[in-house]
């Protein structure tokens, strides 16, 4: 990176994260969002939140707090406070400084795709990970020339999967949402109009579960042990009720190969909540019976590709989200062997605060709430809190 | 508190203006107030509820009298900050 540069771009900044170069970080938002949520960083980079309001109040003071020998990468929630900063404040002061282009709202709408090592001859699996949020989407490139393609849990934000598409001239036959998401808006049905691919939600989950109404979004009902054929590789619908009651994971088998996209069911390093519908009592034994009675039943070689990581230390070392059942058997605390009324304990006594705009998000997903842009992108802020409370501490 | 009618003494319109503009500008309303007297900010951006609640509590001459989220047509609000000059 040059100095004379002024600002970066999200790819940019998570280049610098990914090297473990070090930086110093200054977010000067309000100290209130900077504490709800902010970039995640490893030990090398110096975070400081001074809010850009202090700049205007008393620059030198401000500046005071900042080392003059490192590179600065400022933040803000849109960008223009810390391009302020960056250009009034401290380049006229010699600081070899430059603005996070877009803020935060850009960094919460970046995506990085990577294409799974371990794919099968027949199929690529590419694995998208929106760094900001933890949250991983995948596409499945299929057929004899990799032409066709279906895609697992898509977020609002389409155009990186058309872009990948586009790219190879591939044809997305199938849209499918492992469940109807909480945490994020979907771009299922978005995606479905740009491509006339047909959409799946399995149909239990076609009703707010808060509201007690139905979708008015067009879908295809998915069901248990619902087989797609993808040129000779098997996908099968797994329907495992628990964290959403119409919740599936989808299950892909090729040459010998088994990978479970296990939406939000297991992660690696923590379980799904069962409480964002608000029925976490009832809801709990389901979730039990899906994981310990069928998902860990699936051979201990199966590969698995979550749809949200809590902390980014939980990737491997090229950078992807997965792991084998067997690993997950023996670090995942949450799969420890518990009996169902441990479990209920367990889980009951492990569970985060209830964002309460999740609501929200999945009245959106089901064609229930129109809202404009930046309304979505408020309820969007933050990262995603699907898991159980251990996986956020630490 | 919001049943309170404050009388503002200036009032500044920075509707549709993104942040840092809202407090530069406010800071420089404010410097031409004397002590005791009331602005009154327009603005539209919802980034500037917080931002002018921290302003007030770092800043040393100003206070935070009162704030108010007002619904407009269009699914819009506005957002309107009293701020006294107490120094």
């Amino acid at each position: 990176m040059t100095t004379e540069q002024n600002a970066i771009r999200p790819n940019e900044l998570q280049l610098l994260l990914h090297r473990r170069e070090p930086f110093v970080l200054l977010d000067v938002r309000n100290q209130e969002d900077f504490e709800r949520w902010r970039i995640e960083t490893h030990p090398d980079v110096q975070v400081r939140n001074i809010p850009y309001f202090q700049f205007v109040e008393n620059p030198d003071q401000a500046v005071a707090q900042l080392p003059s020998d490192k590179l600065v990468v400022a933040v803000c929630a849109k960008g223009g406070s810390s391009q302020w900063v960056v250009q009034e404040i401290l380049r006229p002061r010699g600081f070899r400084a430059v603005n996070l282009n877009g803020g935060m709202l850009a960094w919460a709408q970046y995506y990085q795709a990577r294409e799974l090592p371990e794919s099968p001859p027949h199929l690529r699996i590419y694995q998208f990970d929106r760094v900001a949020r933890g949250c991983l989407h995948y596409v499945v490139v299929y057929g004899p020339n990799h032409k066709h393609a279906i895609v697992i849990d898509p977020p609002r934000h389409t155009e990186p999967i058309l872009d990948l598409v586009q790219h190879n001239q591939v044809v997305i036959t199938h849209i499918i949402d492992t469940h109807a998401h909480a945490d994020h808006i979907s771009g299922g049905v978005a995606l479905s109009r740009a491509t006339s691919a047909p959409y799946y939600l399995h149909p239990y989950d076609g009703i707010h579960p808060l509201d007690v109404l139905p979708a008015t979004i067009p879908y295809e009902m998915l069901k248990d042990g619902m087989r797609f054929d993808l040129a000779g590789a098997k996908l099968q619908v797994l329907h495992i009720p628990g964290h959403t009651l119409g919740n599936t994971a989808l299950l892909l088998e090729d040459s010998g190969r088994t990978y479970l996209f296990s939406g939000d069911s297991i992660f690696l390093r923590s379980i799904a909540r069962p409480d964002l519908g608000g029925h976490a009592e009832t809801w709990t034994p389901l979730h039990y019976r899906s994981i310990f009675g069928r998902l860990l039943e699936l051979p201990d070689e199966t590969i698995v590709l979550p749809a949200h990581y809590s902390r980014s230390q939980e990737a491997r070392k090229d950078g992807l989200f997965t792991a084998t059942l067997q690993e997950l058997k023996q670090r995942n605390a949450d799969l420890q062997p518990r009996s169902e009324s441990q479990f209920r304990e367990y889980i009951l006594n492990s569970l985060p605060d209830f964002p309460h705009q999740y609501v929200d998000i999945k009245r959106v997903n089901l064609g229930l709430l129109s809202a404009h842009e930046e309304f979505l992108d408020e309820l969007e802020l933050g990262k995603n809190v699907c898991a159980l409370a251990t996986a956020y501490k630490g | 508190m919001a049943e309170e009618k404050v009388v503002a003494d200036r009032e500044l319109d920075v509707r549709g203006a993104q942040c840092p503009l809202p407090i530069i500008r406010a800071r420089q309303e404010i410097n031409q107030l004397s002590v005791g007297q009331i602005l009154k900010v327009l603005a539209t951006d919802p980034g500037s509820v917080n931002d002018f609640k921290g302003w007030a509590r770092t800043a040393r001459n100003i206070e935070l009298v009162k704030q108010e989220e007002i619904p407009e047509p269009g699914n819009k609000r506005l957002f309107v900050h009293y701020i006294k000059r107490i120094a």
